[in-house]
């Protein structure tokens, strides 16, 4: 079952916290917000709050709606979801005379997200377009899988059977990343993490692509050493728990 | 120097396996839930085995310290227990009307087993652990179960966690989590459930993987019998996984208290298939009218294979002897560590050891260790408790020793 309000949490940090690498990955987006200084503020009642941050060519996210531009409020984290689902319209607190960034370049960054993030199968014929498309699947899942360990019921329970560490998660040498389990709160870090507690590495981008999609399974992939794990071991156990759930929310 | 191990044949047959079999190899015996951490430093098929080895597909040969995850005892291929079995099969197997070997063995447990006053016989442990909450159920008419967090009882839906594949909510809905060794929880649980909690299950000490394993404190057992008793909740003592190998008379006779039900499976019949339900008088009518069975739970040929294999770890004291074989290895791999400057815990009890290196929390180290064990011919595991055998000999367990000591080193000179 999705919770809505654990959904806002993806929606907010996982998936809206996505453009961020993708002004990294994809030239396009660059250009986008090349010359902007602007924050849009996501103020979601009983849900999440952030503020997705363009400034001097980069973009970031962080926590709280307080410090920006653009206010964007919602009434529900239903009313969060719909807009990320592209089925509610959001209408601004704050920063009218910066609408036209919110109505054409954003719109345009997130219709970009949606291309790499839901490719259409030929798309992925592209080497380039293939790498940057799952790269920003592994950031979203990663992301994903810690704000299911924080808010979404079943998710905490596994978080629960996972010691404080390090996980690194990896595909190949191409793509680092860290979940960090402190008191059973996760936090994602979208870089390679300095020490490692536990590990799981993907051989190779492909089969990341495959596990992403649910083509092949990972506890099939460890016999045939596509998919390698170890240190504390129960750690990146329950994470692929949780990794099962991200399908659910991201489906 | 030690020959390192290759497995082309492992890795071709795993192929063809994981084109038709979902993992390859699933469960306990698979590399994914085995930690065959690398996979490649382990064997992945057997070809043979006979006393305390198994040979791999490649021809490889291994002292086996997993003893198939517990069912070899004796040493595989028993020939006390392989004569009896071999002799039933003869005259029948799989019968319409069961053989009376099934009573026999019924009336031997009964004999051996400390808190048992009538035995029930199934296949796996998992079917005797559900078929004891189900008991438990039935007699107090309650839903709620206590467990020991770390716990292993089987793979049906309510041993699981709500988070694994195919479980819901309401599969786990009524169990309560408290730590082991804590009898405060434990009476936390029966102050906020009150009348409402059916049975406690438990192995007889703390077997998790992963981590060093754990023995009942002071009084532990005393102090949970006597809530149990006072309360009305049945205790269930887990004793897969420890049976015959700690008490021949049950792990509850071991740490001085009884049990209402004991399960029973792994060391039993040597590897023969078969698992038992004992329990107190208290309980039998109400498994009696319980509907419970299976194809094969009634076959006679592991009822006599079992009989044999009881009949003799009971002439050959068997769990005195395994502690002996348990003490001396034990002592053998923690100087060899030492030698090399690590510090190897060995926990739990010594005829089902753990082993972890301290030296790193993160169990890399371990890890790598246990792959040059495994790589030069001891099959050893990096995540669970581990099994004795009566044929493994001392110079097994000289052999066992300089292999652990090889692999130290490799270990050592590779940290530099």
């Amino acid at each position: 079952m999705i919770d809505n309000r654990a959904k806002a949490f993806i929606n907010m940090f996982a998936v809206l916290g996505t453009v961020t690498r993708l002004c990294e990955l994809d030239k396009e987006a660059q250009a986008l917000i090349a010359d902007s200084n602007i924050s849009i503020g996501f103020a979601v009642k009983n849900g999440p709050s952030g503020t997705l941050r363009f400034n001097n060519g980069k973009a970031s996210i962080e926590r709280g709606a307080s410090d920006c531009t653009i206010r964007l409020p919602f009434g529900s984290c239903e009313r969060f979801n719909g807009m990320v689902d592209g089925t509610v319209t959001p209408f601004p607190s704050k920063g009218f005379t910066k609408i036209g960034f919110l109505m054409k370049r954003f719109t345009k960054l997130t219709d970009i997200l949606t291309k790499y993030l839901r490719p259409e199968p030929e798309a992925l014929d592209d080497e380039d377009f293939f790498r940057i498309s799952t790269t920003l699947m592994f950031h979203v899942i990663i992301e994903a899988i810690a704000q299911i360990g924080n808010e979404d019921a079943v998710g905490r329970q596994s978080a629960s059977y996972i010691d404080d560490g390090i996980a690194k998660l990896s595909i190949g040498s191409d793509v680092s990343a860290g979940l960090k389990a402190e008191n059973h709160r996760l936090t994602a870090i979208h870089e390679e993490p300095d020490s490692f507690t536990s590990y799981m590495t993907f051989a190779d981008m492909k089969l990341a692509r495959q596990l992403f999609d649910g083509k092949v399974n990972a506890v099939a992939c460890v016999g045939t050493g596509l998919l390698r794990i170890g240190g504390l071991v129960p750690q990146v156990d329950n994470i692929s728990r949780i990794l099962d759930r991200v399908a659910l929310y991201l489906a | 120097m030690h020959k390192i191990y290759e497995y082309p044949k492992s890795r071709e047959y795993f192929a063809r396996a994981a084109a038709v079999i979902p993992s390859g190899i699933y469960g306990h015996q698979g590399p994914a839930e085995g930690c065959y951490i690398p996979v490649e430093a382990f064997p992945l098929f057997s070809e043979r085995a006979e006393g305390t080895y198994f040979w791999d597909v490649d021809g490889n040969r291994f002292i086996d310290y997993m003893c198939a995850y517990g069912p070899n005892v004796l040493g595989y291929n028993d020939p006390d227990v392989d004569a009896a079995a071999a002799a039933q099969r003869k005259k029948g197997d799989c019968v319409t009307a069961p053989s009376t070997k099934m009573i026999e063995f019924a009336e031997l447990l009964v004999d051996t087993v400390a808190s048992a006053d009538w035995a029930f016989f199934a296949k796996n442990g998992n079917d005797v652990t559900t078929l004891s909450i189900m008991a438990a159920r039935a007699y107090t008419r309650r839903k709620k179960i206590v467990f020991f967090k770390g716990y292993y009882h089987g793979v049906s839906p309510w041993t699981q966690k709500i988070d694994y594949p195919g479980i819901i909510e309401e599969d786990v809905a009524n169990n309560i989590y408290i730590p082991w060794n804590d009898v405060s929880a434990f009476e936390q649980a029966i102050a906020e459930n009150p009348g409402q909690i059916a049975a406690v299950i438990s192995q007889p000490y703390m077997h998790g993987n992963f981590k060093d394993n754990e023995l009942p404190a002071e009084s532990f057992w005393k102090k949970i019998r006597k809530l149990c008793t006072d309360n009305g909740i049945v205790l269930v003592i887990d004793d897969v996984r420890a049976g015959f190998r700690l008490d021949l008379a049950g792990s509850d006779h071991y740490y001085g208290f009884e049990a209402d039900l004991i399960c029973f499976c792994k060391a039993i019949a040597n590897g023969y298939n078969v698992s038992a339900l004992c329990g107190k008088d208290f309980l039998k009518s109400t498994v009696s009218g319980m509907t419970y069975t299976g194809s094969y739970w009634l076959s006679a040929v592991p009822f006599a294979a079992g009989i044999a294999c009881i009949t003799k770890m009971r002439e050959l004291d068997l769990p005195r002897l395994l502690l002996e074989k348990g003490l001396k290895l034990k002592e053998g791999l923690i100087a060899a560590g030492k030698k090399h400057g690590f510090d190897l815990h060995v926990s739990g009890e010594p005829a089902l050891f753990y082993l972890r290196i301290a030296d790193d929390d993160t169990l890399m180290l371990h890890q790598e260790w246990i792959a040059e064990c495994v790589k030069r011919g001891v099959f050893f595991t990096n995540h669970h408790n581990h099994f004795l055998n009566y044929a493994l000999s001392d110079g097994d367990i000289a052999e066992t020793v300089s292999i652990a000591d090889e692999a130290f080193a490799v270990v050592a000179n590779r940290r530099g």
